[in-house]
């Protein structure tokens, strides 16, 4: 299927993406997403982050043809997912996979192959190499009834890629495997990537994120409230810089140490933490001016955790303020948490 | 290609049930005592046994194909089974039909097999076995044909009980339509809204009491020869569910089609 992308033309483009569930007559309406943009290059692995109830495996399920959206629009290699046949070069591995009890693994292999439209010769040297590879060789005519969690995991990423298609989702492929389980899926994760597939994963498990993925997006009740390159998004704030300088004299340093939250030395080097690149820029010149050489000089950035958290954070209260004025949608978005005091 | 993989797994799953083999031993069962029942009444016993073994498996396969019909969607919605399927390049009128032919194909081996023990039992008593009591078997299957439709787009729809009880509805309710017909016909000319609610009912529900010429049958048997209904009768039976049929799967098709998972 390789040949058929188009150069230029994004893995995933999805245009105010909208979805609003209506569960029952009586219930309330539930606004889970808030028309999303997203565009996700080629080549890329491309994480999907958000709190619990981010609306992260309702955006999966509406690109696969799960459900269908309330407004908005989006496309795989260009092909409108409203047609059938942009699912041909897709592989979707839901959350937590489930299978047919009364099938073997090679037999769920075959199945999919089959109406992924391979060739029986096919089929079967692809189900053999996926289960070899992910460690089911053992089991695989074992049935599914015998597996545990990790075992269908692995078998849910072995279907999704089974036709190697040329984009492959991911809801949460890391969650309940053992740091084993993980590392393998990780590893996996970049031979698609090297093998020229894009990955579009969703996933709770931030330091896997930040171990593999080049971009990211943070989704927060329905929105998305940050988007971008990972080195690019977490480079934006310096949280504190460390400085190390030898050959300073008393009044130099002491004069630099005034600006630090903290200043200690070992032997010959003198260490300063500073709480911002300004005041780092200031200590350099005192440090310099006082005649003493710098040595390093390293700024610290957030962690993808800490910029999670910001970036939620920052979220909420743009929602609230939205609130206020009035211009918040009429449904407000579902919190999994209190509501805020939010009306809708 | 799509429909008949789903179809083939969806029989696999049947036949891997071990809770469809106890049920056929059940259906042997019931072919047998029908037997016992025909020593009880005199006169004619042979009739009266081949009737009622008749009606045994079509009670049987109907009980089957209603069972497993309306659990059916449901029960790939509720494990998630679906997801790994319909995010495929397949549509899901694909999926719906391949699940409906699975279990059609289900009820016809069933059907199959407990009628070769039957015709086999009969010859054995010495019972006339002709061509009017395969007519019958014939038309058991396509009454299955309409009845498992009505499963599926229950099932399409709404829980298992749910759809359960309106099939057993409809089967029951389809059983009767030619009474419809005779009370339509006593309240005549007294309240004309009534029989127009009552033919449009008439109209609107199978008539699944066209499928079942049972009695006719055995009395074509007994005879020694003929139909149990001329040909083109039953052609007209045929068309009619066939028709009927494609009906409830369209409907059934439209209201999958808008479902979220
Ligand atoms: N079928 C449904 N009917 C009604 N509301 C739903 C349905 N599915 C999801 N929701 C709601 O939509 C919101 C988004 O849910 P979604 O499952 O997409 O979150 P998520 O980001 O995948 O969360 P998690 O990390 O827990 O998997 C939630 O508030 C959820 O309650
Ligand atoms: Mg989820």
């Amino acid at each position: 299927m390789a040949e058929t992308i188009t150069q230029g033309v994004p893995a995933l483009r999805i245009e105010g993406l909208r979805m609003v569930y209506h569960p029952g007559l009586f219930q309330r309406r539930k606004l889970a997403l808030h028309g999303l943009d997203l565009e996700v290059p080629k080549g890329s692995i491309y994480g999907f982050l958000g709190q619990n109830g981010a609306g992260k495996t309702t955006t999966l399920k509406t690109l696969v043809g799960l459900q269908m959206p309330t407004a908005g629009r989006a496309w795989i290699f260009g092909t409108d997912i409203r047609e059938s046949a942009s699912r041909a070069k897709v592989g979707f591995m839901p959350e937590n996979p489930y299978f047919y009890e009364y099938l073997t693994a090679r037999e769920t292999l075959d199945f999919y192959g089959r109406l992924a439209g391979m060739p029986r010769a096919e089929r079967r040297r692809r189900g053999e190499y996926l289960l070899e590879r992910f460690g089911l060789g053992h089991a695989k005519d074992g049935s599914m009834r015998d597996f545990s969690k990790g075992m269908r995991q692995r078998l849910g990423l072995a279907q999704a890629i089974l036709n190697q298609p040329p984009l492959v989702l991911l809801d949460e492929p890391m969650s309940g495997l053992d740091p084993l389980g993980r590392r393998d899926i990780r590893n996996e994760i970049l031979a698609l990537r090297d093998a020229g597939c894009t990955v579009f994963f969703s996933s709770h498990i931030l330091s896997d994120v930040a171990d593999i993925c080049d971009r990211v997006c943070i989704l927060h009740e329905g929105r998305k409230v940050a988007e971008g390159r990972l080195p690019k998004l977490l480079g934006q704030r310096v949280l504190e810089v460390q400085m190390s300088a030898s050959g300073v004299p008393k009044e130099g340093l002491h004069e630099a140490a005034k600006l630090a939250r903290r200043a200690w030395h070992d032997g010959e080097l003198y260490h300063l933490l500073l709480e911002s690149e300004d005041l780092a820029l200031k200590a350099k010149e005192a440090i310099e001016r006082g005649g003493g050489t710098l040595r390093r000089l390293v700024p610290h950035h957030e962690s993808l955790e800490e910029y999670f958290i910001r970036v939620t954070r920052e979220g909420d209260v743009a929602r609230l303020a939205g609130a206020e004025e009035g211009s918040a949608a009429p449904e407000a978005a579902s919190a999994p948490g209190p509501r805020g005091g939010l009306g809708a | 290609m799509n429909v008949w993989a789903i179809a083939v797994n969806t029989f696999r799953e049947a036949v891997r049930d071990k809770i469809l083999y106890v049920l056929a031993v059940f259906g042997l069962i019931l072919i047998f005592v029908s037997r016992a029942v025909g020593w009880i009444s005199y006169g004619g016993e042979l009739k009266i046994m081949t009737d009622l073994g008749l009606a045994a498996i079509w009670l049987f396969v109907a009980l089957i194909s209603i069972f497993i019909g309306t659990q059916m969607i449901y029960k790939e919605i509720d494990k998630r089974t679906l997801y790994t399927i319909l995010s495929r390049p397949i549509r899901r009128w694909e999926f719906l039909l391949g699940k409906y032919c699975g279990l059609l194909l289900t009820s016809l081996v069933i059907l199959a097999a407990l009628s070769a023990v039957f015709l086999a039992y009969l010859k054995l008593m010495g019972a006339p076995v002709t061509g009017a009591i395969l007519q019958a078997l014939f038309l058991i299957f396509c009454e299955m044909m309409l009845v498992t439709a009505l499963a599926i787009f229950f099932s399409s729809a709404s829980t298992p009980v749910l759809s359960a009880v309106f099939t057993f509805m409809i089967f029951g309710v389809g059983q009767l339509t030619k009474w419809i017909v005779d009370l339509g016909n006593l309240i005549q000319d007294q309240a004309p809204g009534m029989k127009l609610a009552l033919k449009l009912f008439y109209f609107l529900m199978p008539n699944l009491d066209n499928f079942n010429v049972r009695a006719q049958a055995v009395h074509a048997a007994a005879r020694g020869s003929g139909w149990a209904i001329p040909p083109e009768q039953m052609l007209s039976i045929v068309v009619y569910g066939g028709a009927y049929t494609a009906a409830v799967l369209l409907a059934a098709a439209l209201v999958f089609r808008r479902r979220n998972f």
